[in-house]
């Protein structure tokens, strides 16, 4: 799971129909909201960081956000940021056998 | 993971995330509790130049976790997506952990496959194979591939091996492909080379002009500031020159298309209507500035000879020693249409001699503004009245009383046949206007990568350059680093090294027979691959690579060092702006990695200065106190300072009686290990002493930086240099902030370099006695030039390459992130719809595009983020599936030697 927290800068002029429009995307939370400087806090909660970049994405995308940029990202418990998997480890080497497969390609 | 504990997470990462950008929290967060057993600590980002703060957090020797830096001053908390993703760029599965060479039956075999081997043997091979090609072809037949991303200790400890070491000059970094150009420009107007201003230009400006600069996708937090700037400052206007329409034209009040090369133009155009319109600062430019031009002739970087060209790249190779003059070169250049110019001045082409205000106004007197909107139209399906009116907008913003201009750039200025003249140009016409070393106001060079600025000029790892902005020709640059290096006199080679295009260039010759790669993916990010890939291959060398991950360089490799990443190692960065910035090592090399400071050192205790010190032999060496052809013996001079024919290169270099006074441990480590010490099993503090002997070639000299402790403080975010007294300066030349300024001056332009000058007129020099030029800065004529291989009838497009904002470079890191990978798997083909249609491509087919040079295939995209006017195609170069430098073209800016990535002319068709 990755916990990502976005600071998000938009149009004053569309700034209700921008917060709702962030609010009605899932798995983001509008956390703080400030009409003052027209800045909204956002935290993003996706399965894997690829879902979490294609939610940004989306962000970015939506009409009267001009900046959505990241502050905070949380990934300690990403499945992706394992060890090389073991099955693929050449003992006899010491190193992974598709580096090998890479470099050597026949 | 419980609910309670995600909850509290996000709570903590909403507060962090409010308090970055300044909104009131009322609710009390306990970040210790959310966090607990997490070790918080600064540090620097990995990608661009932009050197955004980076909070890291470690938990049982792992990245757990990463924020921007609320306290940073450069991105005040934010992050771009690739600084997000910093922490997991080093957990690669793929990542590098053990030498391996090229073998067969247990020896070493160029044409073998990659075996693991130990440590020892890989430096046992590259030792033997290093004094194979020294002594057959002398210091310059060995090099190093350097890096705008080397730490400061890297660069520094690279660049001494070679030159006081080695002494060899054949040492140049990438940070040559990416901003040569505006080294150049900043010596030859300044005399000192990097920016006056700062990032706070963004806040105190009322316009930002991009010239060739795609901010949002390659500086996006500077291109934040800019934005916020825009919506709270209602006089705010943004101008976007580019020759595509990209994510920048978004937001800008003006987006201007125009054909490549045409800035040159568009340059001369502003400056004729600041002159017309009587807006010329004059008591700034009498009291601070004078004229200058150069010559024309100066041909385009490329090889002299066609010896070893392709048979369809003859042509363009010819112009090298002549070129007809086209009909727009013929006006800007004041010649006739179809004139032959021989290219006269390939050799010298960064001569100058100063001229008068009226020549420089006969200069730019053809830059009409029905000239140059006729030339530099980039769009077909734009009316020439509608270009017109936003050229207009663009000199009226630049001229506009009390409105104050900030011009960027990066890559399209810099990657250019003539990047060092526009550079230039764009000084002159900030200088004439008095809009320049003031907050909000200059001409303010982006840089690409992470240290370009701290370690490829400010330590000098360029074949021409010495620390401090000295170099390796003038005698007196020699004596003073023969000095603070503590060698005998004349072991500096004063002859320059080769240019890292060159160097590809001398393995193909044979010159060069033994490479090092470093911090750097040369045969993935040099135009015209195919020649260097087959160079490397098929002809006696060896070439080493230190690499993390195996990229392109690593596969042409025969010997590939596994290195630690950033947060492995103890470092320091300099960004853009002046800012030195460090951090610590977080966590250990995995594997058997080593830190490149470590593999510098390691290797260095392998020779004896019997083995380097001697006579030896450096073709074309012609240099006063020389003879010709030959370093001379310094050993003799050695033994009366001290010194043993026996002594090692690490001793003398590396480990000696200054750098040995800095203790390890030391205290400001906060008990954070240095794998460099461990692996040397030392008790001196090797970045630290690096750091510091360093140091010293700048302070006093116009480029002071602080204590090596003071980066590390905890209330520090990095200082911008000269820090004098502890301070650090915000604006150069203008004697409110800079210390170096005369008294009384008010700009004091104070760079050393080329500050005298003969005189002349726009075709030559008239006067030899040079004039002494103390204290001002260079209004530079320089005139339009048409690029040199430009579309015809066969290859009928034009080509340009560049970044896209989720993949650093050639991808070796970011590819490695499958989040990204996933982001933008595969470089594009962008392509204006009615071009795809007309060759019979949809979006998405799969297609060919083929130069003089070679041919790649990738799919067609026609939307997205990039709209690309008809006649251009954009293909990024991050992909090494998409290996778009087999089609690029090798031609340079022939003053910095920057090759010209941005334009080269194609064909596009079906597969």
């Amino acid at each position: 799971m990755n916990l990502s927290g976005i600071a998000v800068s938009v149009s004053p002029r569309n700034y209700d129909e921008t917060v709702t429009r962030l609010e009605e995307l899932s798995g983001v939370e509008v956390h703080y909201q400030d009409p003052a400087s027209a800045r909204i806090v956002l935290v993003q909660e996706a399965e894997s960081v690829d879902a979490e970049v294609a939610g940004l994405k989306q962000i970015k995308a939506i009409p009267g956000v001009v900046v959505a940029e990241l502050v905070y990202h949380y990934f300690a418990d990403d499945p992706n940021l394992d060890d090389p998997d073991p099955n693929e480890f050449d003992e006899a080497s010491g190193i992974s056998k598709s580096v090998l497969q890479r470099l050597n390609p026949n | 993971m419980s609910i309670t504990r995600r909850e509290f997470l996000k709570s903590n990462i909403a507060a962090v995330t409010a308090t970055t950008v300044g909104i009131p929290v009322s609710q009390v967060v306990n970040a210790a509790e959310a966090e607990q057993d997490w070790q918080w600590d600064k540090s620097v980002c990995r990608f661009c130049g932009t050197g955004c703060g980076i909070m890291v957090a470690t938990k049982n020797g792992r990245i757990v976790a990463t924020k921007g830096d609320p306290d940073a001053p450069v991105n005040k908390g934010l992050n771009c997506i690739k600084g997000y993703f910093l922490g997991k760029i080093q957990y690669g599965k793929d990542r590098l952990t053990k030498p391996l060479m090229r073998m067969t039956d247990g020896q070493f075999d160029k044409k073998g496959n990659f075996q693991v081997v130990s440590w020892e043997r890989a430096f046992d091979e590259m030792e033997k194979q290093f004094r194979k090609a020294y002594g057959e072809k002398g210091p310059h037949g060995v090099s190093i591939f350097g890096s705008g991303q080397y730490t400061i200790q890297e660069g520094y400890a690279a660049a001494k091996l070679m030159k006081a070491g080695f002494r060899s000059n054949n040492i140049d970094p990438n940070a040559r492909h990416c901003m040569a150009s505006a080294v150049v420009g900043f010596i030859q107007t300044f005399g000192i080379d990097e920016p006056a201003g700062n990032y706070d230009d963004i806040e105190y400006t009322d316009t930002a002009v991009l010239w060739g600069a795609n901010m949002a996708e390659m500086h996006p937090i500077l291109w934040a500031r800019a934005s916020d700037r825009k919506l709270s400052h209602d006089k705010m206007k943004i101008v976007n020159l580019t020759t595509y329409s990209n994510m920048c034209s978004d937001i800008s009040d003006v987006e201007i298309i125009f054909k490549p090369n045409t800035d040159l133009a568009i340059q001369n155009y502003i400056a004729r209507e600041i002159i017309k319109r009587d807006a010329v600062d004059h008591d700034f430019v009498k009291k601070h500035c004078v004229f200058a031009t150069g010559p024309y002739d100066i041909g385009y970087g490329m090889r002299g000879t066609d010896k070893f060209a392709y048979a369809a790249e003859k042509d363009t190779q010819a112009k090298e020693r002549k070129v007809t003059l086209d009909a727009a070169e013929a006006i800007a250049q004041r010649r006739k249409p179809g004139e032959v110019v021989k290219q006269g001045n390939t050799k010298k082409p960064v001569k100058h001699w100063m001229i008068g205000f009226e020549d420089f106004k006969k200069g730019v007197e053809p830059y009409t503004l029905d000239f140059v909107a006729e030339l530099a139209k980039g769009d077909p399906d734009e009316s020439l009245a509608s270009f017109k009116k936003k050229l207009k907008q663009l000199a009226d913003l630049y001229i506009e009383k009390d409105r104050k201009v900030v011009s960027f750039w990066t890559m399209g200025f810099n990657q250019h046949q003539r990047g060092s003249w526009v550079n230039e140009q764009c000084y002159a016409n900030h200088l004439l206007l008095g809009k320049q070393s003031k907050p909000g106001d200059g001409a303010f060079s982006l840089t690409g990568q992470p240290s370009a600025c701290g370690t490829a000029r400010e330590v000098g790892t360029f074949a021409h350059r010495l620390p401090a902005d000295m170099v390796v020709m003038n005698p007196k640059h020699r004596a003073r680093s023969e000095k603070l290096w503590k060698l005998p006199a004349k072991t500096l080679n004063p002859k320059v090294g080769s240019h890292y295009t060159k160097l590809m260039r001398d393995l193909e010759d044979g010159k060069v027979k033994w490479a090092w790669i470093q911090v750097c993916n040369p045969f993935q990010n040099t135009a015209n691959a195919n020649h260097w890939i087959t160079a490397a291959r098929e002809m006696d060398n060896f070439i080493v690579c230190s690499e993390a991950y195996p990229g392109i360089s690593a596969k042409v490799a025969d010997l590939i060092l596994p290195v630690a990443m950033i947060y492995e190692k103890w470092g320091m960065y300099g960004n853009a702006e002046r800012r030195t910035q460090a951090w610590r090592e977080q966590v250990a090399p995995p594997g058997d990695a080593r830190t490149d400071v470590w593999t510098l050192l390691e290797f260095s205790k392998r020779f004896k200065l019997k083995d380097v010190w001697g006579e030896k032999k450096i073709p074309g060496l012609k240099s006063k106190g020389f003879k010709e052809g030959k370093l001379p013996d310094v050993l003799a001079d050695a033994g009366k300072m001290g010194y043993s024919p026996e002594d090692s290169l690490y001793k003398v270099l590396f480990e000696n009686d200054f750098t040995k006074q800095y203790k390890w441990p030391d205290a400001i480590a906060k008990g954070h290990a240095n794998s460099t010490v461990e692996d040397l099993g030392v008790d001196w503090f090797v970045e630290k002493g690096l750091f510091e002997e360093y140091a010293q070639f700048g302070r006093g000299h116009q480029h002071d930086l602080a204590q090596f402790d003071v980066y590390y403080d905890d209330k520090v975010r990095g200082l911008k240099w000269p820090v004098i007294d502890g301070k650090e300066t915000q604006w150069r030349f203008n004697e409110r902030w800079d210390p170096y300024c005369k008294a009384g001056s008010g700009f004091d332009f104070y760079g050393p370099a080329l500050k005298a000058l003969p005189s002349g007129d726009l075709d030559g020099v008239k006067n030899k006695n040079k004039t002494k030029l103390a204290g001002k800065a260079k209004i530079f004529f320089r005139p339009y030039a048409a690029p040199v291989e430009q579309p015809d009838t066969n290859y009928d497009m034009w080509m340009t390459t560049g970044r896209v904002l989720e993949h650093w470079h050639s991808g070796t890191m970011t590819r490695r992130v499958e989040e990204l990978h996933r982001a933008v798997p595969a470089a594009q083909i962008f392509m204006n719809p009615d071009d795809a249609d007309k060759r019979g491509l949809a979006r998405n087919d799969l297609a060919w595009v083929e130069s003089r040079r070679g041919k790649i295939k990738a799919r067609i995209e026609t939307q997205g983020r990039n709209r690309m006017p008809k006649g251009t195609i954009f293909v990024p170069w991050f992909d090494e599936g998409v290996f778009i430098n087999k089609v690029t073209l090798d031609a340079t800016c022939p003053m910095s030697k920057e090759t010209d990535f941005k334009k080269c002319a194609v064909k596009v068709y079906k597969v």
